[in-house]
């Protein structure tokens, strides 16, 4: 029945990786219809796409590790199966968005 | 040096492909043999995948201004609207997964099957979205040269 549990590292930044698609979708729906973001997005380093890549990929390991840390550090508690089909939903969803988005706006 | 950085990041990419290839198939046939071997790859992965994005991502900041002028003024518009707008953001996810690939085979797969279950999707996305990427890039290229023939 433990084999079934996915380990704390692996469950934690599965759900992560899985937010941070969502959030990469959302973020370039917000930063192409709205000009504010983008200008922010673009004063922040220099250039839109780095900032983009610097927020989710912080929110990666951010939320990654505080994921981790939670249930007393022993981490959030998901099986395999539910590991996998959100993992595998939230990476489908947010890329489904993103071309989405762009076959309607390109 | 253009040309350069352009065909490094797609060997780089294709370097990435092949590692979680590699993974993929050593995890369809995990046992203690092959458990060491399965780890260290899995950690090629990102390393491709990381190089290649800080070289993609360079160019794309700094050179691929230039190759969008020509697309936008070609017949191909749609390589930068729809191929490069979705290449350049579904590639921050295909970085992540490959970061997350180590972490998967971290366990002993060949007593664990949701763990090998696990890496297996994970290795068929970084599989799948790399392919894309490389298809999306040949569309892009492509786009740049009809941006040039004579029309």
């Amino acid at each position: 029945m433990e084999h079934n549990r996915a380990s704390n590292h692996a469950a934690a930044f599965g759900v992560s990786l899985a937010v941070a698609s969502l959030a990469n979708a959302l973020l370039v729906t917000a930063k192409e219809k709205n000009p504010k973001v983008l200008a922010f997005m673009k004063g922040f380093t220099g250039h839109h796409w780095i900032t983009h890549c610097v927020f989710i990929i912080g929110i990666f390991i951010v939320l990654g590790w505080l994921l981790t840390r939670v249930n007393g550090g022993t981490g959030i508690r998901l099986t395999f199966s539910n590991l996998i089909v959100i993992l595998v939903g939230g990476v489908l969803l947010g890329a489904a968005t993103i071309v989405g988005f762009y076959l309607i706006e390109g | 040096m253009k040309e350069i950085l352009l065909m490094t990041h797609v060997m780089l990419g294709v370097a990435c492909i092949l590692a979680t290839l590699w993974v993929f198939v050593d995890v369809l046939n995990a046992s203690e043999a092959n458990d060491g071997r399965i780890k260290l790859i899995s950690r090629l992965s990102p390393l491709a995948m990381g190089l290649c994005f800080l070289v993609a991502g360079y160019w794309y900041v700094n050179l691929y201004p230039a190759d969008k002028a020509i697309i936008l003024k070609g017949p191909w518009p749609f390589a930068h609207d729809l191929f490069m707008e979705t290449k350049e953001h579904l590639v921050i996810v295909l970085l992540l997964l490959t970061a997350y690939l180590p972490i998967t085979t971290s366990g002993n797969l060949y007593r664990n099957l949701g763990a090998r279950r696990l890496t297996l999707v994970v290795s068929a996305l970084i599989i799948l979205t790399g392919l894309v990427m490389e298809g999306e890039g040949a569309v892009i290229s492509m786009g740049v040269r009809m941006g040039l023939l004579p029309h």
